[in-house]
């Protein structure tokens, strides 16, 4: 089995604010997180759109702060021991998926077996050389609630 | 102080699993960079393999090993918002597209081309073969083309063609056939006089004439000379220029292969081989001279040297029937001789590592050393777990 992999060009994606974008690349910024963001819903399609917090990068320091809810990630900005490719399965099935939402769901939970018979397409969107990185615990914050 | 909004994307459920880290080398750097850069629509990396093996990159000209490592962190994939939900957003705001806990590993391995012997056994090419056009049919039944090669043999193109090559694989209107060894030898012999007899440089001999001479004469067909042409020199605009030690190394593996397993004297067989290469090459090369460092340099994984009475015998044993499995490879070459020294086995273990560093691991992790007034020599490392 062949899977080529394109490498996207001429980018008439949109950019990031100037803040992320001048991390590494105008088109992706990569968080790492010790944990994972876990939210609570009944169908993982709840989730879709919502906010999680407030990404801030201060402009002299360059230190990023991540505030979600009322807890406080403070970060740093840090450059990968080797540079990562962000690879992106095209969406090949979009202009199916508009007509029958519920056919994306399903689609999406075996996509499995059903994309052996489809070849996905694969493309490098970007190659990044830092990432921000929170490691540290995250610190309560009583101000500034605007939590969704 | 700038602040963006954070939000998951709003097609992120349909997007999870779209997103793929690859951590690259710096000549992948480079490529992608360029690629960017140069606006080269031609896919450059190519994922390969079989369901069951294990899935290798391949660029242009190298393969590398794909390895999928867990990471205790996870990773967010951050981008502004899809133009088509762009309006939903603020300006500055950004949304999580996938969430991602493992990376993918990339490191340059050895093109996995030894599966080309087995899928091609039985379809050998010899003299026999213009005879019977007609049943080829029974070939075409079971063909295997360049383009099957392309899918299943793990390598990059480079590596595929070169591999093709170093193999003796004709490609007869699409088929790969490994040209059987013997016809081989006859068809360069073949040659060889032919240049001598229609007095053509071997610096600039016309193709034309070689290969009307071969069809006419010998019944070879023009595709399998020009492809055999083309193994030993290049062809540029109807001339051929020899590639004069590829030419004397194939005669002289020719010879050695009927020695599998009586040695044959140095002496015998070095005159052998100045025999049957010198007519055509006396003025270029006085072989005589240059055969004895030929034997080391142009046959280098090839033979054994055994010494009987003060006098030296050579044995035919090729690195490339030997197990592609390092463990297994090293085992071997010890069960065939206790120990070597170490100019004398690195031959036969360049094509099973990337480079000399990469080899000079192996001969540690399998080997032990033992320095004396001759040099180093590697004897087998103790194996207690059988």
């Amino acid at each position: 089995m062949l899977i080529p992999i394109t490498i996207a060009h001429s980018s008439s994606e949109p950019k990031l604010p100037p803040g992320l974008a001048k991390i590494s690349h105008d088109e992706i910024v990569l968080i790492e997180l010790q944990g994972t963001l876990e939210v609570e819903s009944n169908h993982p399609k709840e989730r879709n759109g919502k906010l999680v917090g407030t990404l801030k990068i201060d402009e002299i320091t360059d230190k990023p702060t991540l505030l979600i809810g009322h807890h406080l990630l403070e970060g740093k900005i840090v450059s990968l021991p080797k540079p990562l490719a962000i690879l992106h399965r095209s969406s090949v099935r979009s202009s199916v998926d508009i007509d029958s939402e519920d056919d994306v769901m399903d689609g999406v939970l075996d996509f499995g077996e059903k994309e052996e018979q489809r070849s996905p397409a694969w493309s490098v969107v970007g190659v990044v050389k830092k990432k921000i990185i929170f490691s540290k615990r995250p610190m309560p914050v009583k101000s500034s609630v605007n939590n969704s | 102080m700038q602040e963006s909004c954070l939000s998951f994307s709003p097609i992120s459920s349909e997007e999870a699993g779209f997103f793929k880290l690859l951590e690259l080398t710096p000549e992948l750097v480079t490529l992608i960079e360029e690629g960017t850069n140069k606006y080269s629509y031609a896919p450059s990396l190519i994922v390969k393999g079989q369901p069951g093996e294990d899935a290798v990159i391949c660029t242009v000209d190298k393969t590398y090993s794909m390895r999928t490592v867990d990471l205790s962190n996870s990773v967010l994939v951050i981008t502004p918002p899809p133009d088509a939900f762009a309006s939903k957003f603020t300006d500055t705001g950004v949304v999580i597209r996938d969430q991602l806990n493992e990376i993918i590993e990339l490191a340059p391995i050895v093109p996995k081309l030894h599966k080309l012997s087995t899928l091609l056994r039985g379809r050998e090419y010899d003299d026999e073969e213009h005879d019977e056009d007609a049943s080829s049919v029974r070939f075409r039944a079971a063909s295997f083309t360049y383009q099957d090669a392309r899918e299943l043999i793990q390598a990059s193109d480079a590596e595929l063609n070169r591999g093709l090559r170093e193999r003796r694989i004709l490609n007869i209107n699409g088929n790969l056939r490994p040209i059987s060894l013997t016809y081989l030898n006859q068809l360069l012999e073949l040659v060889l006089n032919l240049l001598v007899s229609l007095s053509q440089p071997h610096t600039c001999a016309s193709v034309e004439d070689i290969s009307s001479a071969l069809a006419n004469g010998h019944e070879v067909p023009r595709v399998v000379s020009a492809q055999v042409m083309s193994w030993f020199g290049d062809i540029h605009q109807g001339k051929w220029k020899i590639d004069v030690d590829c030419v004397i190394r194939e005669v002289g593996l020719g010879i050695l292969r009927n020695h599998k397993q009586e040695p044959v004297a140095k002496d015998i067989f070095v005159a052998k081989w100045t025999s049957l290469v010198g007519d055509s090459f006396e003025h270029a090369v006085s072989l005589p001279l240059l055969a004895v460092t030929h034997l080391s340099s142009l046959l280098q994984g090839n033979y054994l040297v055994s010494t009987i009475q003060d006098k030296k015998y050579l044995t035919y044993f090729p690195a490339s029937l030997l197990p592609i499995d390092p463990a297994a490879r090293f085992s071997t070459l010890f069960l065939t001789c206790p120990r070597w020294k170490g100019d004398e086995i690195l031959p036969f273990l360049s094509d099973i590592a990337v480079n000399n560093k990469e080899r000079d691991k192996l001969l540690l992790k399998h080997c032990r050393a033992i320095t004396d007034s001759e040099g180093v020599w590697y004897t087998a490392r103790a194996q207690y777990n059988g």
